[in-house]
């Protein structure tokens, strides 16, 4: 398990990638964003962005879930997070993206009151152009190492 | 003919509350399964053992559900008015979001910024809040949104 402690200032974490398809991005945008830019591609052709475009919650969702496999993957103690500080949606997502994240630890401190510390992280979200399409600087919680594996 | 809501009808200062979205347990779990899979998001039982103490909503899903609800309570323009959004900042999760909770939404215009670059737009900034059935507010943020100005006539 890797702990608040274990994570370093600087550290650069490679998320992976998230293939982006029209079926995901219209079903998320029919629950939870229903604008015609992002549920029907046809009327996102007339539309100011010139076809179907991903919700930017949605990018954010992809986002998550890269985060949260990176988690599981280095068995990161995640706790949850408190906010995200900035979130820039820079260029539009679209069908056939593939979505590159790197998340860099920007700052790292210990709560005063509880057994966890806050990781600020810096994200970028890049598409297969190269092209930044979401900026993200958010704070993440980890539990500290428990005093017993300190001991062992 | 669908009226326009250009940057210039919206009113600085203006305060709304609408909005009203019941959160089942099915939904958090089917979001997190696909969107953010954590045990205190995905897994009822593993849950207990977490800080929370019990299922929670992931954090995006709860911002899912804001747009949702920010989707309903606009008059369908054809896409006419709003060109996206730029972001956000300063989002916060103050309290969990629980099976059963019913959530809706307070919002208060704090700018109206038209756009230096660019004449036929502008930036609308709103401070958000999401409120659950006991009036905790359960997250908050300041929204920007991209909106036509009027023509010159």
């Amino acid at each position: 398990m890797k702990y608040f402690e274990d994570i370093a200032v600087g550290e650069v974490w490679n998320l992976g990638r998230y293939e982006v398809t029209a079926e995901e991005i219209m079903a998320f945008a029919g629950k939870y964003d229903p604008q015609p830019f992002h549920t029907d591609p046809e009327a996102a052709k007339q539309s100011f962005f010139g076809g179907l475009i991903a919700s930017g919650w949605h990018t954010n969702a992809m986002l998550m879930r890269l985060l949260a496999d990176t988690i599981r993957r280095q068995e990161l103690a995640s706790v949850g997070a408190p906010g995200i500080d900035r979130c820039r949606w820079l260029a539009p997502v679209r069908p056939g993206d593939t979505l590159h994240a790197r998340t860099t630890v920007a700052a790292a401190r210990r709560s005063r009151s509880r057994p966890y510390g806050l990781v600020t992280c810096h994200t970028e979200v890049r598409n297969q152009d190269d092209a930044t399409v979401c900026l993200m600087e958010g704070i993440g919680l980890y539990a500290c190492r428990p005093e017993a594996e300190d001991a062992a | 003919m669908t009226e326009v809501t250009y940057l210039e009808d919206i009113a600085l200062g203006e305060e709304r509350e609408f909005g009203r979205y019941e959160v089942t347990e099915d939904e958090i779990i089917e979001f997190a399964r696909q969107y953010d899979p954590q045990p205190f998001h995905t897994d009822p039982e593993a849950a207990k053992d977490s800080i929370y103490g019990g299922l929670i909503a992931s954090g995006w899903h709860t911002c899912a559900m804001y747009m949702r609800m920010i989707c309903d309570d606009r008059v369908d323009d054809g896409g006419l008015s709003a060109m996206g959004s730029p972001g956000f900042d300063d989002l916060k999760w103050l309290q969990p979001v629980r099976p059963g909770d019913v959530l809706s939404v307070r919002s208060k215009v704090i700018s109206t910024t038209p756009s230096q670059r660019r004449p036929d737009r502008g930036t609308l900034r709103v401070r958000t809040r999401i409120v659950n059935q006991h009036g905790e507010v359960v997250a908050e943020m300041t929204n920007l949104a991209t909106f036509r100005r009027r023509p010159a006539s």
